[in-house]
Order: C-alpha cells, then sequence, then structure tokens
C-alpha cells in the first residue's frame, strides 16, 4: 500500500470515530496529551512560589503574592513533557498477506490502525515514532508523515532493542510464532515500559480454515510446505489450536501489563481503530 | 483391412488398445494435483501429524475421458474411412479409369466431383493404379495411360480445376482409344448433363462396352447458366437456364461493373417444372452503360456469368432541333424519336449539355450554323469517337457548317416540283461499303426535295445511300474516332416520304451505330482476347493459349482453349463470347444396362482417422481444463463473471447518465445565445462561415450571406484597419440589428463580382495609388446599378484641410460622380435606425458628402433618392475597428461616448444602403398625423429632454424629434 493511500486510509478512521471521547475512560491526568512532570518547569499548572532571586527578571515576580508581605515571590508552574509512543509493525512476509485479493493485507490494517491512533496522539501533543527505525521520535505535523514512512518503508531484519529513554509500545504483528518466542522479545520492552498495546491481527481464513480435500499449504515467506491429504479433517485441531495460542498471548500480555487489542481484517478496519484507541486512552488509568 | 463399412488403413494399430487397461491402471494411481493454499497460521499446525494422508482418489469419470480419449486416438492411428459402397471382391481388379467432366458445367459441384474422384480408390488394393481421362479437350491433354497411384491420384485431384468450356466427350473417348488402355473399371464423374444432342448414351454405352461402368451424376444444382440477353433501351432480359425442374425456386442475379460492383440485383424465379426463366434488370441507361457482366449470385462456373460486349448494348442518342418546339408532333424529331425508342437511350437537350453527357450519337435536325465556340467544341467530340447526324432543312441549305461530311451547294433542289420536268425520285441504291448495305428499299418511298453535295472526287466514298438518278441522299466521312453523317433529306415528312418507312428506322439505327468506330455489321479485322473467365466464372487475364478471333467467325464459334469464353477487343469495340450462350439444359436421364449408378452417400467415403485424433485432442483438452478447475488455478471463471457484472453496471450508469448530461447541454446552449449586452467581447455565432472548405467561390460566398467589402488600397497596415472595422461594425449589427453581415470581404474592383455586395467601402491612404480604368468604369457599372460606395479620405484629422475631395480625383479618374451636398441634420441617415445627431468619425465635427437630392432632373436621380455614394474624412473605419477579441483598437477624439456615436453612425450607413430612403417616409408623419385627426395630440404630448445618446430606446421613434428636425425644412 503506498504512503499515500495509507494516510488518506488513517484520515478516513480517524473521521469515522467522531463519537469517542479521548477523556472517555481515562482519569484527567492521565489523558492523551501533556503529563505533569512533578517538578518545576514550564507548563500551565502552578507548581509552586518561590523567593525571588538575582538572576530573575522583574518581570517575573508575582506581585500579587509579594504584595502580602515584605519578600519579593516568583511564581513557578510544573514542567510538562511529552510522552514517547513507538510503535511497531512485523515486517514477516506472513504477516504482509492477505487470504483474499481485493481484502486488505493483515500488516495494512495494522499500518492504519496505528498510523490513525499516530495522528489522534500527535494532535494531542503526544511524541509518536517507530521504534527500531532510527529516527528520533518527534510531535507535531511532521512526525505524522514521518510516522507514516516510517511504517511503510522501515522493516528491520531483528526485532529491535528497546531505545534508550522512556517509551510506550505498540506492537503489530499476528503473534503466529510460539509464545515463549514473543515472551523473550518482548521482555525487554516491557522492562522499559509498564504499559503498551499488542495489536493482533489476523486474516478470516485463518480464523477459519475453509479448506478441503488435498491442499498443499505453505508458509508465506519461508519454502517449507506441507501437504495435508484431507485438509478438513484437520480443522477441528486447527482451530482448537488458533484458539489457544491466542489466549496465550493475551495472558502474557496481562502479564506484562499490557494491553492485547485483536482485530480480523474481515472486519471494518475502523473498528480495530477503535479498539486501539480505546487501549491507548487507557494508559495512565489503570492504577 | 476391411470391417463392416470401415476400412482400416494401418490394423496394427488397433493392437495399442492392449495398452488401455495399464494406462487405467496408471491414471487411477495418479491422482490430480493438489490445492496450492497460503497460510502465514501454519506455524500453529507445526507439530500436528496429519491423521490421513492418503491421496483422493481419482474420480471415476476423469478415469473415463481420459481412457476414451486413448481409444479415440487409437482408433484414429488405424486410419479408418467409412466406405459404405464398398466392394471386398474389388480387391483382385486391374486399374481403374477415372473419366471426369471438367467443363463449364462442372463448376457448381466441383469440389463434389473432386472428392468423388480422390477416394475413387480407398475400396481397391493397395496397388491399384488409377487413371485419368478428362474430357473438356486441351491442347496438352493429359494422356489417359499415365497411371497414377494413391497419392498422386490425390495431388492431381487437389490441382484440377473446371475449366471455362464445354466438354467434348467424342473427343475424349477417340483419345482413350488412341491409348491403348484397358481399365478393370470404369468411374464416370460426369456433370449429368448433355452437351451436343442424343450422343449422351453413346458415350455411356461405349465406355460400358470398355470395362465396366460406375456413374457419378451430379448435376448443377439451382441455376447454372445464363444463356441469352437481350437488351432494351432502359434494361435487359436475362434467360437462365437450371438442370433440375422439380420445384419452384428463387435465386439472384447482379449486374455487375468491371471491376466488381453491383449495379442491380433482380430476382429470378423459376416456375416448378420449368428449366428456364427469364429475368428482367431496370436499369437507367447511364448506369447500363457501365454493366459490363452479369452474374448468378452463390453459383460458381463460367455459364453463369454473362459478358455482355459493347455490340449489343442499347446506344444513348442526343436530340438537338434548330426548329422551335410550337408543335412538337410536327416537328421533325418526333420521327427520329419514333424512330429510335425501341432500340436507344434519347436525350433531348440543347448541344452544351448533351456533349457533358457524352453520347453515342447526337441527331441535329436542321441546324444551319453551330456558334463558333461550340462548333469547336462539338467537333472534339465528334474526334472522340462521337457519331455526329445531322438532317437537311431550309437553314442547312441556306448556310451550312464545317460539320457537315462533303460540302454542300447554297440551294435545295426540289423535284417533282410544278415548274420541274423530273418526277420525284425514289432511293436507288447502298454503295457495297455503305453500312446500309442490304436494307430492302420500298419504291414508294419518293424523294421530293433535297441539298446538294457539290461534285467532289471524294463524294462516291462518303456516299452511303443514292437515289435512283444517283445524287447521294445520305453521305457521311470519319472524323478523327467519330463519323459525321448526313442525311440529304429533313427529318420530317416535308422532303420526302422517308420517315414514313421502316427503312429511316434501319437507316438511323445503322447510323447511329456508326459513332464509336462500331458498326452494327463490322465483319472484319480480328478481335484479340482482353479479358476471360476461368473455369469458377471469374475473370482472369488470358492465358498462353487464348489467340485472337476473326470478326466473322463470332456468329457460330464453340468456344475452346483457344478461344476461351471472354472479352474480345477489335477495331468495332468489345465482342463477348459466354460459355452458355444459347445452351439448353438437359439432365442425363438413360443409362446403359448394367451402369452402377453411385448416389451421394455411394460414392462418397469418409476418411475418419483425422476426426477420431482430433476427439481424442478434444477430450485431453477438456480434461487439462478439469485438472486445472480441480486445483484451483482457474480463475477465469470467477473474472468473467466480475467483467460481466462490471459491464452491466456500466451499461445501467451510461442509461442513468445520459439524461443529466443532455439537460446540462441544453442550458449551457441556452446560456450561449444570451448575447451579453455590455461585453465588448466576440459575439456567439458572429462570424462563423456557412463554407470554409474554400469549396465555393467568393461572389457565392458574398451571394448567400450579406457581407460588407471594402477595396484594398495596398497599404497593408490601413487595409488591416479596414478589415478591422468592417469586422467592428459587422459585429455591431449582428448583436444590435437584424442585419447579420458574415466576415467582411476584400474585392478587387477588377476583377471580383461586385453586384453581390451591397456596399463597398474604400478608405484612401495619404498618397493612394490611382485605381485602374477598368476598376473604376466597373465600379461606375455597380454605382449605376444600385450599388453604394462609402469613401474614406482620412483627412479629418488636419486641421487645416477643408476639402473631402482633395485627391479624390486622382485616385479615381472617371469616377461617375453626381452633384454632392453635404448630408443634412435632417436626412434619413440620421435616423435610420438610431436617431443621432452628427456623423462622428474618429474626428468631430465632420462632414459626410452625399449624393444631392435636389440637383439635376428628378429622372437622372438614380435609386429613387437614395444616395448611393458618401464621402467622409472622419475615419469612420479607424473609430470601428476592434481586434479579435472585440476591443476597440483606436483612440477616438470623443472617447467611448463618440466611438458609441460613430458605431451608431455605421448603424445608420449601413440601414441605409439595405432599406434606402423607407424610414424618410416619416416625413409625411405630420400630415399624416393631421389627416388623422390627432396632429394636436402629438403637439400637445410633453417634451421631455431627448437623450437619444446613451440610455434613450434608439428604437423608440420619437414624433417630437422627427416634428422638430422638420421645421427647418
Amino acid at each position: 500500500m503506498e504512503l499515500d493511500a495509507l494516510r488518506a486510509e488513517a484520515e478516513r478512521v480517524i473521521r469515522a470515530l467522531p463519537g469517542l471521547n479521548l477523556k472517555a475512560r481515562a482519569a484527567d491526568a492521565a489523558h492523551l496529551g501533556a503529563a505533569g512532570r512533578k517538578r518545576a518547569g514550564s507548563g500551565e499548572q502552578f507548581w509552586q512560589y518561590r523567593h525571588f532571586s538575582q538572576e530573575d527578571s522583574a518581570q517575573r515576580v508575582d506581585w500579587r503574592r509579594s504584595a502580602r508581605g515584605d519578600d519579593l515571590y516568583v511564581r513557578e508552574t510544573e514542567l510538562e513533557t511529552a510522552r514517547t509512543i513507538l510503535f511497531y509493525c512485523d515486517p514477516h512476509k506472513g504477516f504482509d498477506w492477505t487470504g483474499a485479493s481485493g481484502r486488505t493485507t493483515k500488516a495494512d490494517a495494522a499500518r492504519i490502525m496505528m498510523l490513525a491512533s499516530g495522528l489522534l496522539l500527535s494532535k494531542a501533543g503526544e511524541r509518536v515514532g517507530v521504534l527500531g527505525s532510527g529516527r528520533k521520535a518527534s510531535f507535531g505535523k511532521a512526525a505524522a508523515d514521518k510516522l507514516g514512512e516510517d511504517l511503510l518503508y522501515s522493516s528491520p531484519s531483528q526485532f529491535p532493542p528497546p531505545p534508550k529513554s522512556q517509551a510506550i509500545f505498540v506492537v503489530a504483528s499476528d503473534f503466529y510464532d510460539p509464545v515463549d518466542v514473543w515472551r523473550e522479545r518482548l521482555a525487554p520492552l516491557a522492562s522499559r515500559s509498564k504499559e503498551g498495546v499488542l495489536l493482533s491481527v489476523s486474516d478470516p481464513m485463518e480464523e477459519t480454515f475453509p479448506w478441503q480435500g488435498r491442499v498443499r499449504f505453505s508458509r508465506p515467506g519461508d519454502a517449507l510446505f506441507r501437504i495435508f491429504g484431507r485438509a478438513e479433517t484437520i480443522r477441528e485441531r486447527y482451530l482448537e489450536r488458533f484458539a489457544a495460542h491466542n489466549q496465550a498471548m493475551e495472558a502474557l500480555a496481562t502479564g506484562m501489563g499490557w494491553q492485547y487489542v485483536r482485530h480480523s481484517t474481515g472486519n471494518a478496519v475502523e473498528l480495530g481503530g477503535a479498539s486501539l484507541k480505546a487501549a491507548l486512552e487507557a494508559f495512565g488509568a489503570r492504577q | 483391412m476391411i470391417a463392416g463399412p470401415f476400412i482400416l488403413g494401418a490394423p496394427l494399430a488397433l493392437l495399442g488398445l492392449i495398452a488401455l487397461p495399464v494406462i487405467w491402471f496408471i491414471l487411477r494411481a495418479t491422482p490430480p494435483a493438489p490445492q496450492e493454499a497460503d497460510l502465514p497460521s501454519l506455524r500453529l499446525l507445526d507439530d500436528v501429524d496429519p491423521q490421513e494422508e492418503t491421496p483422493a482418489r481419482t474420480p471415476w469419470w476423469i478415469l473415463l475421458l481420459r481412457i476414451l480419449a486413448a481409444a479415440l486416438a487409437i482408433f484414429g492411428l488405424a486410419k479408418p474411412i467409412y466406405a459404405p459402397g464398398v466392394q471386398p471382391a474389388g480387391e483382385v481388379s486391374g486399374p481403374v479409369l477415372i473419366v471426369m467432366d471438367d467443363g463449364w458445367a462442372s463448376a457448381p459441384r466441383w469440389s463434389e466431383m473432386r472428392s468423388v474422384a480422390a477416394t475413387a480408390l480407398d475400396s481397391e488394393a493397395r496397388d491399384t493404379a488409377a487413371h485419368l481421362l478428362l474430357t473438356a479437350p486441351r491442347t496438352l491433354d493429359t494422356d489417359p495411360a499415365d497411371r497414377l497411384s494413391r497419392t498422386d491420384l490425390d495431388a492431381r485431384m487437389s490441382s484440377l480445376a473446371p475449366v471455362s468450356w464445354g466438354t467434348d466427350r467424342e473427343e475424349a473417348l477417340e483419345r482413350l482409344d488412341a491409348s491403348g488402355l484397358q481399365p478393370s473399371r470404369i468411374l464416370w464423374i460426369s456433370d449429368g448433363l448433355t452437351h451436343s444432342g442424343d450422343s449422351e448414351t453413346a458415350f455411356a454405352d461405349q465406355l460400358a462396352a470398355i470395362a465396366p461402368l460406375s456413374v457419378y451424376a451430379a448435376p448443377p444444382r439451382g441455376p447454372f447458366a445464363i444463356t441469352g440477353l437481350a437488351p432494351d433501351a432502359d434494361g435487359a432480359s436475362l434467360t437462365l437456364q437450371r438442370a433440375n425442374t422439380a420445384e419452384a425456386s428463387d435465386h439472384y442475379v447482379s449486374a455487375l461493373t468491371l471491376d466488381g460492383a453491383a449495379l442491380a440485383t433482380a430476382t429470378a424465379s423459376f416456375a416448378a417444372d420449368a428449366n428456364e426463366t427469364t429475368v428482367r434488370f431496370d436499369i437507367p441507361a447511364a448506369a447500363l452503360a457501365r454493366v459490363e457482366r452479369f452474374a448468378i449470385t452463390g453459383i460458381e462456373g463460367a455459364g453463369s456469368v454473362w459478358l455482355w460486349d459493347s455490340s449489343a448494348r442499347s446506344r444513348r442518342v442526343g436530340l438537338v432541333s434548330g426548329e422551335s418546339t410550337a408543335q412538337p408532333l410536327l416537328s421533325d424529331l418526333h420521327y427520329v424519336r419514333k424512330a429510335l425508342q425501341p432500340f436507344a437511350t434519347i436525350t433531348e437537350a440543347p448541344v452544351e449539355d448533351l456533349i457533358a453527357a457524352n453520347p453515342d450519337a447526337i441527331i441535329m435536325t436542321d441546324v444551319g450554323q453551330l456558334a463558333p465556340e461550340l462548333e469547336t467544341r462539338v467537333a472534339d467530340w465528334v474526334e472522340n469517337g462521337g457519331a455526329l447526324i445531322r438532317f437537311a432543312g431550309p437553314r442547312l441549305a441556306a448556310q451550312s457548317d464545317d460539320l457537315v461530311p462533303t460540302p454542300l451547294r447554297r440551294s435545295s433542289r426540289a423535284i417533282g416540283g410544278a415548274l420541274t420536268w423530273e418526277e420525284p425520285q425514289s432511293i436507288g441504291s447502298y454503295p457495297d461499303a455503305s453500312p446500309f448495305a442490304g436494307l430492302q428499299t420500298p419504291p414508294d418511298v419518293k424523294i421530293r426535295q433535297q441539298v446538294l453535295a457539290r461534285p467532289d472526287p471524294d463524294l462516291t466514298g462518303r456516299t452511303w445511300a443514292r437515289l435512283a438518278d444517283g445524287s447521294p441522299l445520305v453521305t457521311a466521312a470519319p472524323r478523327g474516332r467519330g463519323m459525321l453523317v448526313l442525311f440529304h433529306v429533313t427529318a420530317g415528312p416535308d422532303w420526302s416520304d422517308l420517315p414514313y418507312s421502316g427503312t429511316f428506322v434501319e437507316m438511323l439505327r445503322r447510323a447511329i451505330a456508326a459513332g464509336r468506330g462500331e458498326t452494327a455489321n463490322d465483319t472484319e479485322g480480328t478481335y484479340t482476347p482482353e479479358i476471360v473467365l476461368n473455369g469458377y466464372g471469374r475473370l482472369v487475364s488470358p492465358g498462353p493459349n487464348a489467340s485472337p478471333v476473326d470478326a466473322s467467325a463470332f456468329a457460330d464459334l464453340i468456344p475452346s482453349e483457344d478461344h476461351p469464353p471472354g472479352l474480345y477487343r477489335g477495331a468495332a469495340g468489345t465482342r463477348a463470347i459466354n460459355a452458355a450462350a444459347g445452351f439448353k439444359a438437359q439432365p442425363i436421364t438413360s443409362w446403359p444396362a448394367g451402369t452402377r449408378l453411385l448416389g451421394d452417400a455411394e460414392a462418397r467415403t469418409i476418411r475418419l482417422g483425422g476426426l477420431l485424433l482430433g476427439l481424442a485432442g478434444l477430450l485431453i483438452a477438456i480434461d487439462l481444463l478439469v485438472a486445472l478447475f480441480i486445483a484451483g488455478r482457474l480463475p477465469l471463471f470467477r473474472r468473467t463473471a466480475r467483467i460481466a457484472a462490471a459491464l452491466a453496471v456500466l451499461g445501467l450508469g451510461a442509461g442513468l447518465g445520459t439524461a443529466p448530461g443532455a439537460e446540462a447541454q441544453d442550458r449551457y446552449q441556452f446560456e450561449q445565445y444570451q448575447p451579453d449586452p455590455y461585453s465588448y467581447g466576440v459575439t456567439p455565432n458572429y462570424g462563423t462561415d456557412i463554407e470554409t472548405t474554400g469549396e465555393i467561390d467568393k461572389a457565392m460566398e458574398a451571394a448567400l450571406e450579406m457581407r460588407l467589402a471594402y477595396i484594398e488600397t495596398g497599404d497593408a497596415a490601413l487595409d488591416r484597419t479596414t478589415r478591422a472595422g468592417l469586422r467592428g461594425i459587422s459585429l455591431i449589427l449582428f448583436r444590435r440589428t437584424s442585419v447579420e453581415p458574415a466576415e467582411p470581404h476584400a474585392v478587387d474592383p477588377e476583377t471580383d463580382d461586385l453586384d453581390v455586395y451591397p456596399v463597398i467601402f474604400l478608405a484612401l491612404p495619404d498618397n493612394a495609388e490611382p485605381l485602374s480604368s477598368r476598376a473604376v468604369e466597373r465600379l461606375n457599372a455597380y454605382l449605376r446599378n444600385g450599388g453604394a460606395l462609402f469613401i474614406d479620405t482620412r483627412r479629418g484629422g488636419n486641421i487645416a484641410s477643408n476639402d473631402s475631395f482633395a485627391d479624390l480625383d486622382r485616385v479615381l479618374p472617371g469616377l461617375d460622380t453626381p452633384p454632392l451636398q453635404p448630408a443634412g441634420a435632417n436626412h434619413v441617415l440620421t435616423r435610420s435606425f438610431y436617431l443621432i445627431d452628427g456623423f462622428p468619425g474618429r474626428y468631430q465635427n465632420r462632414q459626410l458628402w452625399i449624393e444631392s437630392s435636389g440637383g439635376g432632373d428628378r429622372n437622372a436621380r438614380r435609386g429613387d433618392g437614395v444616395s448611393g455614394l458618401f464621402i467622409g474624412d472622419a475615419d469612420y473605419l479607424a473609430a470601428w475597428a476592434v481586434d479579435e477579441q472585440g476591443r476597440a483598437t483606436l483612440s477616438v477624439d470623443g472617447g467611448d461616448q463618440q466611438r458609441e456615436m460613430a458605431r451608431r453612425f455605421g448603424v445608420n450607413l449601413i440601414m441605409y444602403v439595405l432599406t434606402g430612403n423607407y424610414k424618410e417616409d416619416q416625413v409625411h408623419l405630420p400630415a399624416l398625423l393631421e389627416r388623422l385627426g390627432e396632429g394636436g395630440e402629438a403637439e400637445d404630448a410633453p417634451t421631455g429632454p431627448q437623450d437619444t445618446g446613451e440610455d434613450g430606446d434608439p428604437r423608440a421613434i420619437d414624433l417630437e424629434e422627427i416634428l422638430r428636425r422638420q421645421e427647418p425644412q
């Protein structure tokens, strides 16, 4: 999917979510946007009065407070900085796959949803970026553009290490690798941030396993294939395992304190976008 | 090997059938290819062992399909031949003689006959030889003794084609005898028709006498021969023959030109039990002349084509009379017309038109002398092959031109009058060289008066008919390729009884034929083949054996290889040899005893090998498709369905989409027709010339649409301004009035037609070249005929010069100028459309000079007192000039207001030119009003400020204003 198309899709998703209030579930302090850093600095909230010192300019004197006594006071506000949210989209070929021509691939659906929430976040003043892209997370209008580019074109061969600075992560994949593999991969991120989202995107074909008869299955990106003489006999087992794997992944996410969001490309991408945003809004609200 | 009605060419191939069970076993073991599928979540099944890996069975119907294909292929390779007429006993026989009719009558069913011949050996032993005897004679006949093997026969048959002439079976028998061949069996593939009398049974008898005879008779189906043509003045009738007479049927016959364009088609309806019918073509004479051949649609063969030579054509004759046609039934032409009508197409017209139509002959009755220019043209036409036939009469006797065959005396001779001793003469003799030779002359035809030829040594040679006393009655002389013929009597009964007699008709017919160098009885010279028919009835160039034909031999010529059917060209035009001329179709019905008659089914064999192999291939292809379908690699069905759906949606969309589109277009057009009165942009439709391709000339352009014109002075800048000025005023007229002029024209008064322009403008440069005397002459004529000339000296900018006519005498020497006067403030020009006070141009307050209405006597005044000449110096054209976008290009003294007034003057001027003094009638308005008793009201009407300039409606004629202007007069 081209960058322009991706961006257009993301904008469409944003427009399709008018009823969702940014502060619907979150506490006031934890809404999307600037977060207090509990020390003096530039910001809007009052932090403290302190005595006037020589290096302060006369304009900073808070005359209303100073008039009450003999000393001169300066009014300070609380430092507010933006949070950093880093996205990651699985570059595996099996993720960039669709079961039917005309349907968006799983990776594209994930990118649309992540770009849509990235746009919302950057509007709200947060820093957004792509994990492992090499570029620093940024905010403002340019951030959305960079995010789109990085989502599309940065494809690290290995699962990237966590950044040095503090960040919240959104990891999109189909998570078909074994749970232990994923636990190992996500552990560094989990240790860095106690909040995050695992976005699991799957295709209806994978969910329903509709094949019958003699079928030669191959996994995109792998040269291996397996032939099942009667695919219908394996269906039950497959669905069972599919459900079990999903549960295991959800358990893993919960164990890390992260949220687990599922999306099927058979559904409208707005639906997934909405649940992803709901998950993001819950940051800081869950204690 | 023979098995029932089948013969197997390679029976050992059937051993391959043993392999079928093996093939069945292998096929069973090979399952169809698996379905391919991508599945990223396959990882989840990494450690799962499939419970049942045994492949699905090959479905039984696929198995059947494949076995069937294999069996068909094996049978096909065994080369089976289906031959119901096969005789196992024939294997021991000797050579087979194939006698084949390859004349033109075989062409319609040639392919059948050929395939019968090709399979003649199928039921015979392997090394049986075939011998071929073709019944149509050729120069290089094949020897019947030549052995043809099975493969040779195939090759020979595929290259054999019917010939375009008939068969000669007697001759073929002689050839067979000469070859000394002793066949063991004879197969006669016949066209089933007798060709010359009753020799058919004889031929079959003699063949049967040599060896056992089988006959395959293939008489043509449907009509196959055009046997005759009868032309007349406006069409032609064809005779068609057919062999089978059983039922009624309809067929089509086309009349074609030489290059194959069909000019007409007619239906030939055969009644039941009739083998002959007539087709009638009604074709106008001019088109008839282009018809070169007739052909039966859908039937091959030389007999189905009738070539039409020039000798059988009906002639086109033009008639010209010197006398008036007040009494048509008494005129000379009446007799000529009646005589010609059965066999010629007659046109009556002036000589010029006739020559343009280029008829075969022109008949002039008593035309004495043609105009010299016309005479040259007639002479040219004669030299190009026309026949000019003239009849004498009083005028010709008085004075003749050069277009007579022999010099004439300046008077006529009356024989048998009251003052003569001689009796009226009868026709004496025709010289042998004359085309009239052999005509029967009734003795009671008397000649009472004639014009006489001057004695001349050539006269005897030029005489076609003499009177009893030896004086010429008809003389003729060749002129170029054509012929001049003179009857020394009138075409009517005034001078002789000849027009009453049948001889007259015959004489005229032969005289007409003398044109084009063709005489009806030309028996001299040879005709060389120009284009001939092949056996299938197609036109080809003549082969090496086609040789010229003597003209006298045409009558009883039998087409042959030397003289194939076709068109032959000779001195007297073309003659045709037609294959089926006079042919009588008679199917052979009696055969010698013991002859084996082969029906279509019996004689024909079908080779099944290719068919079976093809079927096998088809089954394999089906199998392939099925395999692809099972493997899920056949997205074709889905795609076609999608395409169909898309097309349906598109169609629906188009249906819904047209209505709003059309509406929008209507609205757009409507907006286009709304002129914006405040815009100086070019008005829509203005200047759309009806003809821009230059196909019609300037004068016609000007005549078709009203235009202004100007005379080019040679000063390029000034001419541009003049043109722009005329365009500007045309545009204003187009917008504001019902006058809608087209683009102005530049005219050259010396050459162009001036009468088609209502007014011509002449803007003079500073030092103008004088116009030539011819130009001035024509301008004078133009003015006399009611034209209008507007001369702008453009001197108004020079305050010092007060004389508008400076230089005019020099530039227009000899212009017929009437007395002039300045146009007054109450002249019609001030109110012919707008009410204006003066005549401003680019310069203000200049005078406009027009013809004086008072001077001279009233009769001399041209055009009802309307001035045809306008002379001004205010540079009007510059004031009107606009560029392509309709913007004014040059400044004007008084700014936009004066420019507007100048334009109004321009409108008034054109209106005055076009309507004359129509508006002058209002001069009498006070008197009219008074007579109606309403004069007082007009006096009492409130007088407001008269603003005739900016916003007053110019079309509302203000009585007050007119009355006010009337007073000073």
